[in-house]
């Protein structure tokens, strides 16, 4: 019986097997990119439920978005109470007013990265179905393009930005592309 | 630099950067939106701008390019805006400091919501504070001017 074990898991197909076999340099590309995406400037806003967090070095631990602030229908907040509402589309300058960029909202709540460990962040962001249809391409693209992206990297006083830049998480997004988008192994425990 | 508020254009001479609060008390001696944190974190300076509810204290004047409406937009003495006459009869005001804010956000969210219910109110007013508390009457009289039943 061990023994037609061993030779069913000799039998299964590449692709299962491709991830142990991931280049160390594509998986070294992930890295820079899931340090950008789990960093709070992005990961506070792609929740999976309907409040953004806050997070800071006076904040103290991770904490809801007070007022009540919601998802909303859209992503933009409820009716009396959107995003916009407080947040304009340059940062307020004045130590903890509200940070602003162009179209402040969350993101889907599909596209989530809060709380979510690098394997999961990783099939997320291939997975058209949850990335609003766009390929790894469209992905890098919009995150070196996009004004509401770009603030990540400029959020206002009192902030520690994400790491690198805009431009230097596209060309780490192309390379990690380059080499087969690889995916590190889901971690034990997580 | 030109701004529209209550329907009439006024120009004001303003760094871009100032707060609309500041340029609408300030520069236009529009008095009835108020100063309360300065960081968007208590609802007392809220305007419309194209009918949505901002925290004025927070928005650049330069960005402050569409419609702006203040409590005094709104309705007159004689012709009450029905949000005011609701918060009249409900008698929500207690110190009043913050109850401009609030009817801003009552009109904001009765135009684009006519039926609010409790929840809606709760989402829409969760940015507004009132240190007095008068939070049962402020929902009583959304719902009076929304033509409910009111009633804390």
């Amino acid at each position: 019986m061990r023994f037609v074990v061993a030779l069913a898991l000799l039998a299964l197909p590449a692709p299962v097997l491709a991830q142990e076999a991931a280049s160390p340099q594509g998986l070294a590309e992930w890295q820079k990119i899931y340090e950008v995406f789990s960093h709070p400037r992005c990961a506070n806003c792609h929740t999976e439920d309907d409040h953004p967090r806050w997070s800071g070095a006076h904040y103290g631990p991770t904490r809801i978005h007070p007022f009540n602030v919601r998802r909303g229908p859209d992503g933009f907040g409820n009716t009396g109470l959107t995003c916009q509402t407080c947040h304009q589309e340059t940062n307020a300058q004045i130590l903890h007013g509200p940070p602003g960029a162009p179209n402040w909202h969350l993101a889907p709540a599909e596209m989530v990265w809060f709380e979510k460990s690098s394997a999961q962040i990783c099939a997320q962001i291939k997975d058209p179905a949850r990335t609003g249809g766009m390929d790894l391409e469209e992905v890098a693209v919009h995150v070196r393009d996009d004004a509401l992206v770009a603030w990540g990297w400029d959020p206002g006083p009192g902030r520690e930005p994400a790491p690198g830049s805009a431009e230097e998480t596209f060309a780490a997004l192309e390379r990690w592309t380059a080499l087969g988008a690889p995916c590190p192994a889901e971690e034990s425990g997580e | 630099m030109r701004l529209t508020v209550n329907g009439k254009a006024i120009q004001i001479d303003a760094e871009p950067q100032m707060p609309l609060l500041w340029a609408l008390r300030d520069l236009a001696g529009i008095m009835g939106p108020k100063f309360g944190c300065g960081i968007a974190a208590c609802g007392a300076c809220t305007v419309l701008v194209d009918g949505a509810p901002v925290r004025s204290c927070v928005m650049p004047v330069s960005q402050a390019t569409g419609a702006i409406i203040t409590i005094e937009g709104i309705g007159t003495p004689e012709a009450l805006h029905p949000v005011q006459q609701a918060w009249i009869d409900e008698q929500v005001s207690q110190c009043g400091y913050c109850q401009a804010g609030q009817i801003m956000t009552a009109v904001a969210l009765l135009e684009a919501n006519p039926s609010p219910t409790d929840e809606d109110i709760d989402n829409a007013f969760g940015g507004n504070l009132c240190r007095c508390g008068t939070y049962p009457r402020i929902r009583a009289a959304v719902k009076r001017a929304a033509g409910g039943p009111a009633g804390a």
